[in-house]
């Protein structure tokens, strides 16, 4: 047994702030005492912050639109590196095991990618298996696949698109669905350059919203823990907080997850036709409590964005900087990569990134607002720390928005936002929030049972500082990161939910791939024993 | 003397012991071919690092090629699930696609209805210099042929026709017809260029590229590209995701670093920088001739071995014939499962060799 003892332990999923000490037996958090056992390792942790291991709900961590991203901009980190980002400055930064490296030392021990291409799962898959020490899942993509399309408009029926989500569900062996830009994709292959929630996808007519509303019954039907993951449309575009606001309505009450909502935050008033749309948006999620959302937070510098969304991307790849870009126009979504550098100068930019802060900090329940920047797309990971700091300090707020042009201060809310988050609140967006909405109900807090996932931290003024590298990282109860640096690299596990389907589903995906691809879905079904792992996989029952 | 071991020989003959101390005592070991799944790459990976190595695939050159064009411009390809259901007007850009992919055409022009597809164009295809190319007698072809051009000349006039560049050309008839294919290509819904990376030069790529992003502007518009041989794209694939860098990436600072000319193994043995090879050629090798003149560990699955006195050769399995292996497929532009179809064998995988061989290395310090 292992004892944190005389810490200050911040769990606000057991409404807990106050020193005291954890115990860890068998890699889970157990009682002091438990089966009359004392501890035999002790780690004194006076005066620091103890907390849960943190829980990513959406970064692109692994699969093959990130691959092509690395292939596309390998000098990414040395360009984030360049500009202050804490990684280094070599293409390898960007690889499988680094991520998982950095990710631990920063305490985070769950990380959900969130864009997995069914017909490459098990690229996704096998990229997700090299990631050392924390656990994942993947979010499967559907919506603009010609199956799913076909079902539609044969108007196949609920139990039909159940199936077929849950047939996707155990091949790609992934945890949720996502959809991106509803039939969005779909009207690109036909030469669309915009689509909107209620047009019709060319050559299968239905519409955005009948794609969204039955993907989330089909999800909610399976009992499927998470909600639909929706990536809405017109994303980045001016005045498209009418959009996302319209989508929460068309959720009818049923659960629903936002994905980046910060990229749907965008109001059409002032001078310049963008204002931030945040006061509006947390109104309406505010009053809906069926949703959920993440930021997807902007912070200034380099990064690069690939998205799903290919025909946001396509309109996008004129302001790609480094002057390069990727729209890959593969089955079902695609994926569009463009690079691009967030300069604080920049009117846009700076709105964006005041838009995620605000939405932060207006919520009223943080429960329902999540932390992201969507990886790489807002920011890297690698770029958390300073957000926080952020949202825990007016003052940091203060000193970069006096960077910012004047004119967008004009259109913020920032300015006169005082806020300043706590540590359980942010334990509540890092931790216990996604934990709680992933389905994952062992992680994310340190209630007695719980896996031992831990980090633990100096307090200090500066949170950047603070929650670069954390003191000490516990994964299924085995220390891996002592002072800021992994001692220990282990090999976490990949969650997955397995609700049954009618085999009448196999037959007929048979013959739609054997007619329209000559192939056999066989051939990307995710195996088991993915990477020589027979214990990879663990499976999250679905809810009854 | 050369040693020849087979699995049932493998634990006893002391074979990996043999490669492990040609590969450890080398001042730089190259593994080379990589004809090989993605455990294999990736068993291949973890060694070159463990041995401060470098790694190279038998159709590097080619794959380097096409990584470097992605990372100076970009692309716009499409999967050939797309492009068999929804292109218009496909065109083959030399003989390189239908000469890695013989069943290309009829992969390409099914005769089966296909998903709903923009516009209303017929299908078509085009043989741009592809010499004479039988096409089944069901796809409407057009044929441009090379005449006296190379084919680079004859993509760049294609490419200026597209452009609608105004050029003094003589009133030939090979100006008319590309003209009426630069037509085509504007009033197309979805038109595609077929390419290989590893038969055109930069060149050509470039400008086939560049007319893509030129018609992208008002239509839809892609490239497709035949896959490198011996699995070389999912071989590229993961060591992209693995050390962030293509092939030819050499691991003898610590840290990975990538030059497609540097880091060719032909190269590295041919100039002597390099002193020993290991050479993987698990997947047929499609003409690759191994080099010559280092010391070498062979991982073969045809019985191809030692070739000099002071060779180890060890046999392996078939990945996708005596084991199931991951394996890049062009039909879903990625990687994919394909069972095995004589499993059992007998002979081990690339990977758990390798994995053997880096167990029995000590670390860098203690080899040195």
């Amino acid at each position: 047994m292992i004892r944190l003892k005389g810490g200050r332990v911040i769990d606000p999923v057991h409404g807990r702030d106050a020193t005291g000490d954890v115990f860890i037996d068998n890699g889970r958090i157990a009682a002091a005492g438990a089966n009359g056992r004392k501890a035999d390792q002790t780690y004194d942790v006076t005066g620091k912050i103890v907390m849960a291991g943190a829980v990513d709900i959406h970064s692109h961590i692994g699969g093959s639109n990130v691959t092509m991203a690395r292939l596309l901009m390998p000098e990414l980190p040395a360009l984030a590196a360049k500009g202050g980002a804490t990684i280094a400055p070599t293409p390898a930064a960007w690889g499988a095991f680094a991520t998982g490296i950095r990710y631990a030392e920063m305490g985070y021990t769950t990380v959900i990618e969130p864009a997995m291409i069914p017909t490459h799962a098990i690229e996704a898959q096998l990229e997700l298996s090299r990631i050392p020490i924390i656990d994942v899942g993947g979010l499967a993509i559907l919506g603009n696949d010609d199956f799913t399309l076909g079902l539609l408009r044969d108007g196949a029926g609920k139990m039909a698109i159940e199936d077929y989500v849950a047939w996707t569900l155990a091949h790609t062996k992934c945890l949720w669905i996502k959809v991106i830009n509803a039939g969005g994709s779909a009207a690109f292959k036909f030469n669309a350059r915009s689509f909107g929630l209620d047009e019709m996808v060319p050559g299968y007519g239905v519409t955005s919203r009948a794609i969204v509303q039955a993907l989330q019954y089909a999800v909610t039907g399976l009992g499927v823990p998470h909600p639909l993951h929706v990536h809405c449309n017109n994303l980045g575009l001016a005045g498209n907080v009418d959009t996302a606001v319209a989508t929460i309505e068309a959720a009818e009450g049923l659960p629903i997850h936002f994905a980046h909502i910060q990229f749907y935050g965008y109001g059409s008033e002032g001078p310049d036709g963008l204002s931030s749309g945040a006061p509006r948006l947390i109104e309406a999620i505010n009053a809906h409590k069926n949703v959920s959302v993440d930021i997807g937070q902007v912070m200034f510098g380099q990064t690069i964005t690939l998205s799903g969304d290919i025909l946001r991307q396509f309109d996008g790849r004129g302001a790609a900087k480094p002057k390069k870009w990727m729209i890959d126009q593969g089955d079902g979504n695609g994926t569009g990569i463009v690079p691009y550098k967030y300069r604080a100068k920049n009117f846009v930019n700076a709105v964006q990134w005041a838009i995620g802060l605000e939405i932060m900090l207006l919520a009223e329940d943080l429960w329902q607002v999540l932390f992201s920047t969507d990886h790489p797309n807002g920011a890297l990971f690698v770029r958390y720390p300073e957000i926080v700091h952020l949202l825990m300090d007016r003052d940091e707020r203060a000193r970069w928005l006096e960077q910012v042009p004047e004119a967008s201060r004009q259109v913020l809310n920032l300015p006169g936002i005082t806020r300043e988050l706590t540590l359980s609140e942010v334990a509540i967006i890092t931790r216990g929030g996604p934990a709680r909405l992933l389905g994952l109900t062992d992680r994310g807090h340190l209630g007695t049972g719980a896996v031992a996932d831990m980090s633990v931290y100096s307090e200090q003024a500066d949170k950047t500082a603070m929650f670069a590298h954390a003191d000490l990282v516990f994964k299924d109860g085995e220390l891996v990161v002592r002072d800021g640096e992994v001692v220990n690299v282990t090999w976490g596990r990949a969650f997955q939910v397995a609700p049954g389907f009618d085999a009448a589903i196999e037959r007929r995906l048979d013959r739609f791939y054997d007619r329209y691809y000559d192939l056999n879905p066989s051939i990307f079904d995710v195996p088991a024993d993915i990477a020589g792992r027979p214990e990879r996989f663990a499976t999250v029952p679905c809810l009854t | 003397m050369a040693v020849q071991v087979k699995r049932a020989k493998l634990a006893g003959d002391g074979a990996l012991e043999r490669a492990s101390a040609l590969l450890g005592r080398a001042r730089l070991a190259v593994i080379g071919g990589l004809l090989t799944d993605i455990a294999g790459a990736e068993a291949a990976l973890a060694l070159a690092e463990k041995l401060g190595g470098v790694i190279d695939h038998a159709a590097g050159e080619g794959l380097c090629r096409a990584s470097r064009i992605m990372r100076e411009t970009g692309g716009c390809p499409a999967s050939m699930g797309e492009v068999r259901n929804r292109a218009d007007i496909v065109v083959l850009v030399g003989d390189g696609p239908l000469k890695r992919e013989p069943g290309l055409l009829t992969a390409l022009f099914p005769k089966k209805e296909g998903l709903p597809r923009p516009g209303n164009n017929s299908r078509g295809l085009v043989l741009l210099g592809c010499g004479e190319a039988e096409v089944p007698a069901h796809i409407p072809v057009t044929r441009i042929g090379l005449g006296n051009l190379d084919l680079a000349t004859l993509v760049a006039r294609l490419s200026a026709a597209v452009h609608q560049h105004q050029a003094q050309v003589r009133d030939d008839d090979l100006a008319t017809t590309l003209q009426g294919l630069a037509e085509r290509l504007r009033a197309g819904a979805f038109p595609v260029f077929v390419i290989s990376y590893c038969d055109l030069d930069d060149q050509v790529l470039r400008t086939v590229l560049d007319m893509v992003r030129h018609l992208c502007v008002t239509t839809r518009a892609a490239n497709l590209s035949v896959p490198a041989p011996g699995n070389g794209d999912g071989v590229n694939l993961c060591s992209v995701w693995t050390c962030g860098l293509p092939v030819r990436t050499s691991f003898v600072s610590g840290l990975p670093e990538h030059d497609a000319r540097m880091y060719g193994a032909r190269r590295l043995i041919e100039s002597g920088e390099a002193d020993a090879l290991l050479w993987v050629e698990a997947l047929p090798t499609f003409g690759v001739e191994r080099p010559q003149g280092v010391p070498t560990v062979v991982l073969s699955s045809t019985g191809n071995g030692a070739t000099a006195a002071d060779d180890v050769a060890i046999e392996v399995g078939c990945p996708g014939v005596d084991h199931d292996a991951e394996l890049y497929l062009w039909s879903i532009a990625g990687i994919g499962m394909v069972k095995a179809t004589r499993p059992n064998g007998g002979a081990p995988t690339v990977a758990e060799v390798l994995g053997r061989i880096a167990e029995r290395l000590g670390s860098p310090e203690a080899r040195a």
